[in-house]
């Protein structure tokens, strides 16, 4: 699946390019609107996605869009603003965007935007994940260890879920709060260590060997 | 207005009539006091000349008193008003008509003022003639050139007449007074009225343009270059600058927004990608950590900012969508007992069994619910309660936020909305980061323009209560 990225700003473009790259897709990164709108319009280039910054030098993200649609090209385009005010987001929409991330953004709900988009099964996230005896379905959002099904609630279950789809890897508080509440929620406390404790005594009491495991000043991470 | 008119109507009017009544009067007393000058003169005059022309004028009437001879007293006869003529040893030797018409109580009054030696060293003065008399007007004066037979010449004159002049003066300027002033406040109430019509018309205008949206509109300019077509000229050109102004802001918020966006991204870009690589070892990982926390608590000021700089625009809009409370309260309750738990806090939240639904901005009253929930654990201490209830009425969806906290101090009530207001820093817990202060502002803010409300109850030492209500369309 290819996507172009029409973004000026290089650190953040190379963030994306390489992101977009580990999750499995290819990406071309351009950094000017003339340049993004040739290339998207251009037969043969075969992108299946549009990530379009809407401050561009030389043509902006607004004109890309509303050339490209009035040329009839029916790219998807996933738009980046750093506007989060409700009539830009709705002008952007109306110009022909298909769905939009603000600036700042977390990398992870970027991603979930493009799989939404691309229509395709997630890349790195398997109907069913598995950390030793511990199973959580995606699908059916049910949790069970060694067989026997935990009740968790949604918050349990989206920090749970995000633990284990990033298995063996240290998530700090702020990305796991972050995931967990919709990417724009700062409690000022810590919070997912309440979150965690609860996990702790569904997931872990009494059971051996222990899955969720504390990283001092920074995170948790689920490991077997 | 018009009362300011009619009080100085009244004023000026009322002045007038005073000063009118006292000169009348003063000048009617004169015209009295030069009368009976003139008739005393007149009388010394008849008497000097008598004088010349028959020496003695004295003569004993039938009972042997002395009597002024009868020719002259007959000229004497004319004279109007009181007359009295006294010898040299203060007897009566004349009296006129009117001075006879008098009791013989009321003439001994007179008597008493020509009665003595000397009385026509007297100066001019007025006495009442008891008990029921009227009040004279009366002058004194001596007899020079008619030998030594006469004493004064006493003239007086009633002022019955001059005081019912007067009064009839009175009655006059009051019925003027009645008559002239009432319709002259409702006609000048009527004209008032209609030359501020315009006036009250622009400031109906005025008032409909009240925010952003709406500067752009300008008063109609009357045809006559009047003090009104100049008001209205220089209210549109103050419209007009305040447009531009308007319009600028919006810019620099709009700029300034993607200026400071664009950098938290690529900071917060580089920390994600330093944070979630594998191999990053975990001291790396703490100091990666709170940057991360900064750059978020940036990232809310920032949109805390600008939502209460479109808000102040009018131009912060809502996403309006029917929604059930229900689901709002019932998830930001999850995160309140999670808080709760953190905070050693215990945590209640009551919903109804049917839904309360609402059309409002989603996202945007999840924010006020969670404010508010975060407040209420943040300023309760360990051990304390929240409760959070939802309820719907009759066409309002309402839910409180009730804790058994430190509470709010009196003086402090009204300004807890205020944009960055803190109590002293007593009140939150120490180990507890401050929040950006603008929470409450925006709560106000989502409430209000929800066209709900918010309101607070609070009690020092025992807890404070916030209620919102929204109403359902």
């Amino acid at each position: 699946m290819k996507i172009l990225v029409v973004e000026d700003d290089k650190t953040v473009g190379d963030y994306v390019r390489r992101g977009l790259d580990e999750a499995g897709y290819h990406v071309d990164l351009v950094g000017d609107g003339d340049e993004g709108l040739r290339r998207a319009s251009g037969r043969g280039a075969g992108y299946d996605m549009m990530v379009l910054d809407l401050r561009l030098p030389k043509l902006s993200g607004i004109d890309v869009l509303r050339t490209l649609r009035d040329r009839g090209v029916g790219l998807p385009v996933l738009v980046l603003t750093a506007q989060d005010s409700v009539d830009f987001k709705v002008q952007a929409l109306r110009m022909g965007a298909d769905d939009y991330v603000t600036k700042p953004f977390a990398f992870e709900e970027l991603l979930a935007r493009v799989e939404a988009l691309g229509r395709r099964p997630k890349a790195i996230a398997p109907p069913t994940l598995k950390v030793n005896g511990l199973v959580l379905d995606t699908g059916s959002r049910e949790v069970t260890r060694d067989g026997k099904p935990i009740e968790l609630t949604p918050k349990e279950y989206a920090v749970l879920e995000y633990l284990m789809r990033h298995q063996g890897r240290v998530m700090s508080r702020t990305l796991i709060t972050e995931y967990a509440w919709d990417y724009h929620f700062d409690p000022g406390t810590n919070i997912v260590d309440v979150v965690i404790t609860r996990l702790r005594k569904k997931i872990d009491h009494a059971k051996e060997p222990k899955l969720i495991h504390t990283v001092r000043g920074v995170g948790y991470v689920v490991r077997a | 207005m018009t009362v300011w008119y009619a009080t100085a109507l009244i004023l000026s009017i009322g002045v007038f009539a005073v000063v009118l009544y006292f000169s009348r009067r003063s000048a009617t007393y004169q015209d009295l006091d030069r009368r009976i000058q003139s008739e005393a003169d007149l009388t010394a005059g008849i008497l000097a000349e008598s004088y010349h022309a028959r020496g003695v004028l004295v003569e004993k009437d039938t009972a042997g008193r002395p009597v002024l001879v009868q020719e002259v007293a007959a000229v004497l006869e004319v004279v109007p008003d009181f007359l009295l003529v006294t010898s040299r040893d203060g007897r009566l030797l004349f009296a006129s008509p009117d001075a006879r018409a008098l009791t013989f109580a009321e003439f001994e009054q007179l008597n008493a003022i020509t009665g003595p030696p000397d009385a026509s060293a007297r100066l001019p003065g007025r006495f009442r003639i008891e008990p029921n008399g009227p009040t004279l007007h009366y002058l004194v004066r001596p007899v020079p050139d008619a030998g030594e037979q006469f004493g004064a010449i006493f003239a007086a004159a009633d002022t019955r007449d001059a005081e019912l002049r007067l009064e009839q003066l009175l009655t006059t300027i009051l019925i003027a007074f009645v008559v002239g002033v009432v319709p002259a406040i409702f006609v000048g109430r009527w004209i008032a009225g209609r030359a501020l019509e315009p006036v009250d018309q622009m400031i109906t205008e005025v008032r409909e343009i009240t925010d952003g949206r709406t500067l752009h509109r300008r008063l109609a300019v009357p045809m006559e270059r009047d003090e009104l077509g100049r008001l209205a000229e220089t209210l549109n050109q103050m419209m007009a600058r305040l447009e531009r102004n308007f319009a600028a802001l919006r810019r620099f918020t709009a700029d300034a927004s993607h200026e400071l966006k664009t950098p938290l991204t690529v900071v917060r870009a580089g920390v994600e990608r330093a944070i979630t690589r594998p191999d990053v070892p975990p001291e790396t990982l703490a100091p990666l950590e709170e940057t991360l926390q900064e750059v978020n608590r940036m990232t809310e000021l920032l949109d805390s900012l600008l939502t209460l700089a479109r808000a102040d625009e009018g131009r912060a809009e809502l996403h309006r969508e029917p929604v059930d409370l229900r689901e709002i309260i019932a998830e930001a309750g999850e995160t309140g007992e999670l808080l709760a738990e953190h905070a050693g806090v215990g945590m209640e939240i009551r919903l109804p069994p049917e839904p309360v639904v609402v059309s409002v901005d989603r996202s945007r009253v999840r924010q006020l619910a969670l404010n508010l929930i975060e407040n209420a654990v943040k300023y309760t201490p360990r051990g304390g309660q929240v409760s959070v209830e939802l309820a719907g009425s009759d066409g309002r969806g309402v839910f409180t936020v009730a804790d058994t906290g430190i509470g709010i101090a009196p003086g402090d009530l009204p300004h807890i909305f205020d944009r960055f207001w803190r109590a002293d820093s007593a009140r939150t817990r120490t180990s507890e980061r401050a929040g950006t202060g603008l929470g409450l502002a925006i709560s106000k803010w989502i409430a209000e323009a929800h066209g709900g409300t918010i309101e607070v109850q609070s009690r020092p030492g025992r807890g404070t209560t916030f209620t919102v209500g929204l109403p359902r369309v």
